[in-house]
């Protein structure tokens, strides 16, 4: 079994001092270890932006493509081989904002990727712009006036799209979301997980940790029943404080099952009947 | 007698009018003839008026034929949607029912012609034969058995073959409307109209649309991933991939967008399944920037183009060439890809083939140029010699690489080895950031410019390995027509009717769009004094393209029409014929002379 800093490349991080998704780099490397995770075995597909940035620092099979088409090109992977354990990855930017007609398909299909966001309310890569996630009235170099557009909640979103794994995570506690990790991996089906990744630079300097820190809630699974989806929606749109653990799970066929069952269902051959389709042409 | 004979049949949602062209077409097949059909609808989702072209001949056939020989209609109101595509030949029998009643003045067609209409009673048969109104096809089936001495028993095989499950009294009153029929034919018109065709009987032939042969021979070529989103005139490839892809233990996606479509094929053949995606123009424009994706990332893809005319929704449900340039140019930045295109509905398998062996061998996305006009159609041909083809892997690294495996690695033709996730010790990450050849990204100008290198390498090779060109004609012909994808037809039909006059005129029509073959198209240009091209865009996509890779002769003409009804040969030919009469008044020179002597056939 491979130690954690085996799943590191040496390629060294383009990201700030004291960028959130350094506790994500790390998260990752201790959950495959964790797992026993093959390297060969693992696909991470990610889009544009800092984050994204994250599949050339994994040495595992890594896809970083364009922006926002993380979830299509993962779907490809999973479907073409189910025995990789397949994660997408990305900012809020290219999850929520162009890439967030892809998330209720992934969701509805449950197909077994796990989808992490590294969620940190503001455009980092192009230099501060808001996000879909900024809150309102925060001043980013698109808004000197302050942000006027009311900020997504994801979390409800994800719900409302039956999505079957739903929790949110806090890049500064590492050993926290490796556990999270590791239960998004092993759920059978789409797990997403919100990450909020914190920018030092862009958003709230170092202070920002603190503050998050401070209003966080971690949610005790044991004590309640993960597939109630209604206490899910409460939790999700609280105000009071930052939920941080599984909000909602719920057990559904994952897509490849379903699609065995079609396969099956339409009379799958391996290698014969292409002399029979073309039968089927002649008059 | 004929040995060649072009009917329609118009009607209305309801009429049954396809269903009897789709059964008159098959059986035609089956007996071996030579069939060219297509159908063309209204703008109404269901209901409205629908038709369809038969042409049949005991010879080639390479074009829907621009004149009508024989045409069938249920109500003349139906007819008026059809009036720009369906001209009547001056010989023309026209068969109407009986039941119209529409004033003189009102038929739409020219009035000179309307004593060649003849009147039968298609409705009153299927009600009082079969029972009901509903069987009027049949009788019309009937009729056309009689006229056109059309296969009978391969007819009724047809007709038994789609009825039987409707139980023995709908089958044996469908049949009845067609005995019916064929006799009041016989004692009302023998002898009175020549609409007979004469043809010897042969080896049942494959039937089927340019989709379809498609779709097969991407099957056949091991395709194993489809992703499509609906859209005409592309969505058959969906259907059909949806019935028989998982089958073959593969799968089919419909994708939430046009651009996941073309994301899960790039994901698929990441993960090393051959893989396509399908659509028509507004698809394409979606799409270009995940084709620079392939192509920067070196995954093999193959994307269909089925084109409809253009641009934004253009006319969905016609046919244009006006994509050339998005397919060899769209999308930013220098992305090598290489496009092809079909020539007729036969050519479709082929391409498939030929379009996965090169995406494979070469590591990029390649495009296929199909249309309206080629992927809707349905053609008859002789079967494929068996199922064996040529069938490529792209090439795979070595299992114990001795130091950090390089995806990238900048060897002498460009196509690395590359890897697939699952494969021990070759993790890497495909990138569509310029990179170092591990696959690193690297922003320094030099390492561009050796990867934008490394990815053109590419094309040299393919336009070398696969100079894919048809030329029909002499080779020592002063006249060239340039054309390609579905106008192959009409070029070729026009070659012989001139060739036929005297003339020395060949066609050359490039299969390999891009990397275009330019010497072995240079070959084919030698000693031609004057090239024609003929194509379906407007603002001469085609012809610009050629223009920019190649010298071309001194006389060069263009007939570019934009898309809509599919380029008919009468219109080319007296393009061709004014066009070097206008030249000869202005120089008189010696390919004109050669021209005027000849009495063209307009």
């Amino acid at each position: 079994m491979a130690v954690a800093t085996e799943y590191k490349t040496n390629l060294k991080p383009v990201w700030c001092p004291g960028c959130g998704d350094f506790g994500v780099l790390a998260a990752f490397t201790q959950a495959f270890s964790a797992l026993g995770l093959r390297k060969e075995n693992i696909v991470i597909v990610t889009g544009i932006g800092c984050s994204s940035r994250i599949a050339g620092y994994l040495n595992v099979y890594g896809f970083n493509s364009i922006h926002g088409r993380t979830l299509p090109i993962a779907t490809g992977v999973k479907i073409a081989n189910p025995h990789l354990t397949v994660i997408a990855a990305g900012g809020d930017g290219d999850a929520y904002s162009i890439g967030i007609g892809h998330i209720p398909h992934a969701a509805r299909r449950n197909i077994d990727i796990t989808y992490l966001v590294m969620d940190n309310e503001i455009y980092g890569l192009t230099k501060g712009q808001q996000s879909p996630t900024s809150p309102l009235g925060i001043y980013s170099s698109s808004t000197p006036l302050g942000t006027y557009e009311r900020p997504l909640n994801t979390l409800e979103m994800l719900l409302s799209f039956n999505a079957t794994f739903v929790a949110q995570a806090f890049s500064g506690d590492t050993k926290h979301l490796v556990e999270l990790i590791i239960k998004a991996i092993k759920h059978k089906g789409f797990s997403f997980i919100n990450c909020i990744s914190p920018c030092p630079t862009y958003r709230g300097g170092m202070q920002i940790f603190k503050d998050i820190r401070a209003k966080l809630r971690y949610l005790d699974e044991e004590e309640r029943d993960v597939s109630e989806k209604e206490l899910a929606y409460r939790i999700a749109r609280t105000k009071d404080y930052i939920p941080i653990g599984v909000i909602y799970q719920e057990e559904v066929d994952e897509y490849e099952r379903v699609l065995e069952a079609l396969r099956e269902k339409s009379g799958a051959k391996k290698e014969i009947g292409l002399e029979e389709v073309l039968s089927t042409f002649i008059a | 007698m004929r040995r060649d004979i072009v009917l329609a049949i118009v009607g209305s949602g309801g009429d049954g009018v396809i269903s009897a062209g789709e059964i008159l077409a098959r059986a035609a097949a089956h007996e071996g003839l030579n069939v060219f059909l297509t159908k063309s609808y209204g703008p109404q989702i269901r209901g409205g008026e629908s038709s369809c072209r038969i042409r049949l001949s005991h010879d080639e056939i390479l074009s829907p034929g621009d004149c009508l020989d024989v045409l069938f209609v249920f109500q003349w109101q139906d007819f008026h949607r059809f009036v720009e595509e369906y001209t009547l030949a001056e010989d023309c029998a026209i068969f109407v029912d009986e039941y119209d009643n529409t004033p003189e003045s009102e038929i739409p067609i020219p009035k000179h012609l309307i004593p060649r209409i003849h009147k039968i009673p298609f409705e009153k048969i299927a009600e009082e034969k079969a029972g009901t109104k509903l069987a009027k096809n049949m009788a019309l089936i009937g009729s056309v058995i009689e006229l056109i001495n059309w296969p009978e028993k391969a007819v009724n095989n047809a007709v038994e073959e789609k009825f039987k499950r409707k139980g023995e009294e709908v089958l044996r009153a469908n049949l009845t409307a067609i005995e019916t029929a064929r006799l009041y034919v016989r004692e009302h018109f023998s002898g009175k109209v020549d609409t007979t065709l004469q043809y010897e009987k042969g080896e049942a032939k494959l039937f089927m649309t340019g989709n379809e042969a498609l779709c097969f021979g991407a099957l056949l070529a091991g395709c194993r991933f489809y992703a499509g989103y609906p859209i005409t005139p592309a969505s058959e490839i969906l259907e059909w991939f949806s019935t028989y892809m998982p089958k073959f233990g593969g799968t089919v996606m419909q994708a939430e967008d046009e651009i996941a479509a073309v994301g899960m094929a790039i994901g698929a053949s990441y993960a090393g399944v051959k893989a396509m995606c399908g659509t028509s123009g507004p698809g394409m424009s979606l799409k270009t920037e995940m084709i620079g994706l392939a192509s920067m990332a070196e995954i093999p893809l193959v994307v269909v183009d089925v084109q409809r005319t253009g641009p934004s929704t253009g006319i969905p449900t016609r046919t244009e060439q006006a994509d050339l340039q998005i397919a060899v140019y769209g999308g930013h930045g220098d992305a090598p890809r290489a496009v092809l295109a079909p020539v007729d509905v036969e050519d479709c398998f082929f391409t498939a083939i030929d379009a996965f062996n090169i995406a494979e061998k070469f590591q990029l996305p390649v495009i296929i140029l199909s249309d309206q006009f080629i992927s809707q159609r349905k053609e008859a041909f002789p079967s494929f010699n068996g199922l064996e083809i040529e069938k490529i892997y792209r090439d795979l690294a070595n299992d114990n690489p001795e130091e950090r495996y390089q995806r990238y690695a900048l060897v002498p033709n460009g196509i690395s080895p590359t890897a697939i996730p699952g494969m021990p010790n070759h993790q890497y990450t495909a990138v569509g950031i310029e990179h170092d050849p591990i696959g690193n990204p690297s922003s320094t100008t030099q390492m561009h410019i050796k990867m934008s290198e490394k990815r053109a390498k590419k094309l040299l090779q393919i336009s070398e390995e696969h100079p894919l060109l048809r030329t029909y004609g002499p080779e020592d012909a002063d006249i060239a027509l340039m054309g390609w994808g579905s106008t192959k037809g009409i070029l070729k039909e026009i070659v012989k009717e001139l060739c036929s006059n005297k003339l020395k005129v060949k066609c050359i029509i490039p299969r390999l769009l891009h990397p275009l073959p330019v010497s072995a198209i240079s070959k084919a240009l030698t000693g031609v004094s004057a090239v024609i091209f003929v194509e379906q865009s407007y603002s001469h996509q085609f012809y610009r393209y050629i223009r920019a890779h190649l010298d071309l002769p001194e006389n060069v003409y263009q007939y570019s029409r934009a898309g809509g009804i599919p380029l008919t040969v009468g219109e080319v030919i007296s393009f061709i014929k004014s066009a070097l009469s206008l030249k000869e008044l202005q120089e008189g020179k010696k390919i004109v002379t050669i021209a005027s002597e000849i009495s063209f056939k307009e």
